[in-house]
C-alpha cells in the first residue's frame, strides 16, 4: 500500500479533531473524515468538563476536578475513570496552550466552574470559557445590558433578561434595528459575526448603543463577536463601549463552537493532516483482530481508507456513531462493535420524561479498556489497532453530567496519543 | 468491494434507492445548513436549504402546486450536504422541486428559452466551433453581448468561454496511440473538452498513456447535467439514455470510464440516476465504473500503480479551487493528493465555499451579482496567492474565476502532464515557457 495513513480518525467533532490534532506530526500521517459538521457547531464553545455530580444534586459543582475524584470513586467505568485525573488536567491545558497561540484564550481551571447566562437566561457551569464570555459570569450581580439585533431571529434578549432579573441579576435588554443590517431580513449568525469584524459596523454598533446603557455595568452580546479575529473584536466593542462585555452563546449553529472548528482543523492541517468533509463511513474489514480498512460512501461506490491505526469517534445516537432503531435495536454504525444498552426497549427511559438522572439509552455506547480499546466483557481489545473517543463511550451521561465537551476533549486527547 | 484499478467492477450490487426526499425527516432543523449556505449569506431571495429543502419538501407532496419558487436561487453547489451532520439529501430535493416548477410551466418564457440555450452545451458547441471565429467575435463582443442580455437575459459581464480551433475529438483521432499499451481505460471528455479547452483532454490522454494505458474515445453526448441543473428533466434523460447506449459495452468489456470534468461525471455516477430516478441496470453498471480522473490517480497511487518516480519539479505556488462536485463526488480532494507528488509545486487549497457560477446559474442576468457576491471571497484568496495561474477541475468554475479574477485557469492533469514532460498548451505553456 503506497498511500497508507498512519491514523485516521472517523468523525469531526470535539473528540475527533482533538485525537488527530495529538495525533498529527511531521511524520504521521493523519486523516479525518467528517460525515458533516457536527458537535462543534452545536455547542456553546465552551469546555464543559462537570456540571453536575451527584445528577440529582440541587446545586451545580463548583469544583469540577474535585467532583471527578468522587464520580471516579462511584463509576470505575466512567471515561473519566479511565482517563485519570492527570490526562484530565494536561488535556485542558494542552488545549488552552492551543486556543491561546491562536489568539483566543480559553480562562479558567479545572479547580473551578464558572457559571455563565444561557441564551434564554439561566445558569450554566462551565470549566473553560472563551475571554470573550466570562464578563457574563453570575456569580456577580453587577447590573447587565443585552443585546440583540432585529434581523437576528434566533436570539431573545428580552426573554434572557427577564429570567435573569427574576433571579437577581439586573438585566435590561435592547433590541438593535441598524441602517447597515437593513439589507437583509434575516441574517445567520456567521453573516453578523463577518460583519463584526468591520470597525465602521462595530462604530456602528456602539453608537447606537451607548445612550442605551443606563446604569449597565456589563454588555452582553449574543456570541457573533467575530469569527477569526474574536478576542480583537470582543476587546474594541469593550474599548468602545468603556466597559465589560461578554458574549451569550447562541442556538446552534454557534459561532462560538465553530471558532473552536477552526483553531483545532488549522492546528491539524499546520501539521499536514487532513480533514475530509461530508464522508461517511459505512463498514470496515477486519482481519486477524485488525482494521485493515474503513469504507466511506461516495457516489457510486465505496472508497477504502486505510490506515495503522484508527479512531472511532462518531458520537452516540445524537451524534450518529450508535444507530437505535424504533425497534429497540442499538447498532454502533463503522465496525458493528457490541453495543451497552438496555437489552429491554422497556428499560430505554424513566417514567419522569425530565428525570435528572437522564435516562439509560443515554449511557448507550462503546465499552473501553484503559487503553481506549473497544471491549467486550473481558480487557482483551476486540481489535488491536482501534481506540474509540467522545461521546460515542458508554457508561457516561454527557448532557446531564454536562460533560460533553469534557469527556470528547479529554478522551479525545488520550486516544490520539495511544493511536501514534 | 474491492477494484482491480483498471478493470471494470462488472457484478455491481444493485443497492435500494430511495428518493431524496425520503431523506426530509432526517433533518433536526440545527440550522448547520443555513449558516454555511453562501447564498443565503449575501440574499434574502435564497432564504435557506433547511427552508428550501426538508421543510417545504413537505408541502411538495404530488401533483401540488409547487409551493415556493425561490429554489430556484439554490446554485447547487451542495454545502449543504456535506455539512449536514444527517446526511439530508438537500441540494437534491432543491433539484428535483426546480424540474415539478419547469414540468408545470411556471418559468417565464424568456427565461425558459434563455435556460434550454445556455443548458445545451453540444449544440451551442455543435454550431458555434465550426464558425469559430465568428462565434468568438459575437461572444467577445460587447454588441453581442448585448443582445444576448437583451433577448435572454443573459449576463453581459458573465465570463463565456471562446470556441476551440480544432474539436478535441478531431485531434484524438491524428493522435498516435502509444505501441504497447498493456491495459485500456475510456476517456470521457465532455463538451468543455471538445469544443472550448482541448489542452484538458491531450493533457489526460499523455497522463493516461504516461502510466501505461491505451486511451479509447468513443463518440458520446453531453452528460445533461446542465439540463439537470435548470429542472429540464425530459431532455436531460434523453443524454443520458444515449451516452449508456454508447459507453455501456465498453463497460462490459471489462474498461472503465475516466473523466476529466467533474460534472460530467458526477452526472453519470449519481446525478441523473438519483434525480431522474433512473435505476436501470446499465445505468447503474456505468455509474459503478466511471471515475472522476483525480480520483483514478488516486485509485493507482493507493495501489502502487501511478508513475511517480521521474516528475519533473514545477516551482511555483498556485492557489486550487476543489470544485462543489467534489462534494457531492464524496471523496475528498484527490487533486491535492495527485499535485502533492510534483516536486517543488505549493498547492494552496481555497477554503471557499463556492466561486458562485454554480454551472449556468452565474451566467443568468438575474442571479449574476449573487454569484460574483458568492464568489468574492475566493477571488481573494486567488489573488493573495497571487500565482501565475490558479487551479480548479471545473471548467465553469475556471472561466468564472478567471474572468472575476484575471488569472488564467488550469485543471490539475494539466500540471501532472507537464510534469511527466509533456508540452502542455494554453495559460500553462506561458508560464513553463
Amino acid at each position: 500500500m503506497a498511500n497508507l495513513k498512519d491514523v485516521l480518525v472517523i468523525g469531526a467533532g470535539l473528540a475527533g479533531l482533538t485525537a488527530a490534532w495529538q495525533a498529527a506530526g511531521p511524520d504521521k500521517k493523519v486523516q479525518v473524515l467528517a460525515k458533516g459538521w457536527g458537535a462543534t457547531h452545536w455547542h456553546s464553545g465552551c469546555i464543559d468538563l462537570l456540571g453536575y455530580w451527584p445528577l440529582d444534586a440541587d446545586a451545580a459543582v463548583t469544583n469540577p476536578l474535585q467532583a471527578i475524584a468522587q464520580l471516579i470513586q462511584e463509576k470505575p467505568q466512567h471515561p473519566y475513570a479511565l482517563t485519570g485525573l492527570d490526562n484530565i488536567v494536561a488535556a485542558l491545558s494542552a488545549f488552552q496552550d492551543l486556543c491561546a497561540e491562536a489568539g483566543y484564550p480559553l480562562e479558567g481551571t479545572p479547580e473551578k466552574n464558572w457559571l455563565l447566562p444561557t441564551a434564554v437566561g439561566t445558569f450554566r457551569p462551565t470549566c473553560l470559557a472563551p475571554q470573550t464570555m466570562t464578563a457574563g459570569d453570575l456569580s456577580s450581580d453587577a447590573a447587565m445590558l443585552l443585546v440583540g439585533f432585529k434581523q437576528f431571529v434566533d436570539f431573545y434578549p428580552h426573554v434572557a433578561a427577564d429570567n435573569l432579573t427574576q433571579q437577581g441579576i439586573p438585566a435590561e435588554y435592547v433590541m438593535l434595528d441598524l441602517p447597515a443590517l437593513a439589507r437583509q431580513h434575516r441574517l445567520t449568525s456567521v453573516v453578523l459575526a463577518n460583519m463584526m469584524e468591520q470597525a465602521a459596523f462595530r462604530q456602528e454598533v456602539a453608537q447606537a448603543l451607548k445612550p442605551k446603557l443606563g446604569t449597565a455595568a456589563r454588555v452582553g452580546f449574543p456570541a457573533v463577536l467575530g469569527l477569526r479575529e474574536a478576542t480583537a473584536v470582543w476587546q474594541a466593542m469593550s474599548d468602545l463601549l468603556e466597559r465589560p462585555v461578554f458574549e451569550i452563546p447562541t442556538l446552534p449553529p454557534s459561532v462560538a463552537g465553530i471558532r473552536l472548528h477552526h483553531i483545532l482543523r488549522d492546528a491539524i492541517q499546520a501539521e499536514g493532516g487532513w480533514v475530509f468533509d461530508g464522508m461517511e463511513a459505512v463498514g470496515a474489514e477486519k482481519d486477524g483482530g485488525r482494521v485493515t480498512a474503513v469504507f466511506t460512501e461516495t457516489a457510486a461506490r465505496n472508497r477504502a481508507h486505510r490506515a495503522e491505526n484508527y479512531v472511532l469517534s462518531t458520537g452516540g445516537i445524537l451524534g450518529g456513531g450508535i444507530y437505535a432503531s424504533y425497534q429497540g435495536g442499538v447498532k454502533e454504525v463503522v465496525f458493528d462493535l457490541p453495543v451497552n444498552a438496555p437489552d429491554n426497549h422497556l428499560d430505554w427511559f424513566h417514567t419522569d420524561f425530565m428525570d435528572k438522572r437522564g435516562h439509560p439509552i443515554y449511557q448507550t455506547g462503546i465499552s473501553v479498556n484503559e487503553q481506549f480499546q473497544p471491549v467486550n466483557g473481558s480487557e482483551q481489545p476486540l481489535l488491536s489497532n482501534l481506540f474509540a473517543a467522545g461521546t460515542t463511550l458508554a457508561h457516561c451521561e454527557p448532557i446531564q453530567e454536562r460533560s460533553f465537551e469534557g469527556i470528547a476533549l479529554v478522551t479525545g486527547y488520550v486516544a490520539g496519543r495511544l493511536a501514534v | 468491494m474491492t477494484f482491480n484499478i483498471w478493470g471494470a467492477q462488472t457484478d455491481i450490487e444493485l443497492m435500494p434507492h430511495r428518493p431524496a426526499e425520503a431523506s426530509l425527516d432526517e433533518c433536526i432543523k440545527c440550522n448547520i445548513c443555513v449558516t454555511a449556505c453562501p447564498v443565503t449569506a449575501v440574499t434574502d431571495l435564497f432564504p435557506g436549504p433547511k427552508y428550501e429543502g426538508p421543510q417545504a419538501a413537505r408541502f411538495r407532496q404530488g401533483q401540488q402546486e409547487t409551493p415556493d419558487y425561490s429554489v430556484d436561487y439554490c446554485s447547487g453547489c451542495r454545502v449543504c450536504n456535506m455539512v449536514c451532520p444527517n446526511g439530508v439529501r438537500i441540494a437534491e430535493m432543491n433539484a428535483r422541486a426546480r424540474a415539478t416548477i419547469v414540468e408545470q410551466d411556471k418559468v417565464p418564457l424568456k427565461h425558459k428559452v434563455r435556460n434550454n440555450l445556455i443548458a445545451r452545451p453540444e449544440t451551442l458547441g455543435k454550431l458555434g466551433q465550426p464558425v469559430y471565429p465568428i462565434s468568438n467575435f459575437l461572444l467577445g463582443s460587447g454588441f453581442g453581448r448585448y443582445f444576448a442580455d437583451l433577448f435572454f437575459d443573459i449576463a453581459p459581464k458573465a465570463a463565456l468561454p471562446g470556441y476551440a480551433s480544432e474539436k478535441f475529438s478531431k485531434w484524438a483521432k491524428k493522435h498516435e496511440k502509444p505501441a504497447q499499451a498493456q491495459r485500456k481505460v475510456v476517456y470521457f471528455h465532455g463538451c468543455s473538452t471538445e469544443y472550448y479547452e482541448p489542452r484538458v483532454g491531450k493533457a489526460a490522454v499523455h497522463v493516461l498513456e504516461a502510466n501505461g494505458f491505451e486511451v479509447l474515445i468513443p463518440p458520446q453526448n453531453c452528460c445533461g447535467l446542465p439540463l439537470l441543473s435548470n429542472g429540464e428533466f425530459d431532455a436531460a434523460q434523453k443524454y443520458h439514455e444515449s451516452n449508456i447506449k454508447k459507453l455501456i459495452d465498453y463497460v462490459k468489456q471489462g474498461y472503465v470510464i475516466v473523466g476529466t470534468s467533474t460534472s460530467c461525471t458526477l452526472t453519470l455516477k449519481e446525478e441523473a440516476p438519483e434525480l431522474l430516478s433512473f435505476y436501470t441496470d446499465d445505468a447503474m453498471l456505468l455509474a459503478g465504473n466511471t471515475f472522476d480522473f483525480n480520483e483514478f490517480l488516486v485509485h493507482l497511487l493507493d495501489a502502487g500503480e501511478l508513475r511517480t518516480a521521474d516528475l519533473r519539479p514545477i516551482p511555483l505556488t498556485l492557489a486550487y479551487h476543489p470544485p462543489c462536485q467534489y462534494r457531492a463526488h464524496r471523496i475528498g480532494f484527490p487533486a491535492l493528493e495527485v499535485l502533492d507528488l510534483i516536486p517543488e509545486l505549493t498547492i494552496i487549497k481555497s477554503e471557499a465555499a463556492c466561486c458562485g457560477v454554480g454551472g449556468t446559474y452565474g451566467y443568468k442576468a438575474e442571479k449574476y451579482e449573487i454569484s460574483m457576491e458568492v464568489g468574492r471571497p475566493l477571488f481573494e484568496f486567488v489573488h493573495e496567492v497571487n500565482g501565475p495561474v490558479a487551479v480548479c477541475d471545473s471548467e465553469t468554475c475556471r472561466w468564472h474565476i478567471a474572468g472575476a479574477t484575471g488569472v488564467p485557469n488550469v485543471h490539475p492533469v494539466e500540471l501532472l502532464a507537464a510534469a511527466y514532460g509533456y508540452e502542455v498548451e494554453g495559460p500553462l505553456a506561458d508560464v513553463l515557457r
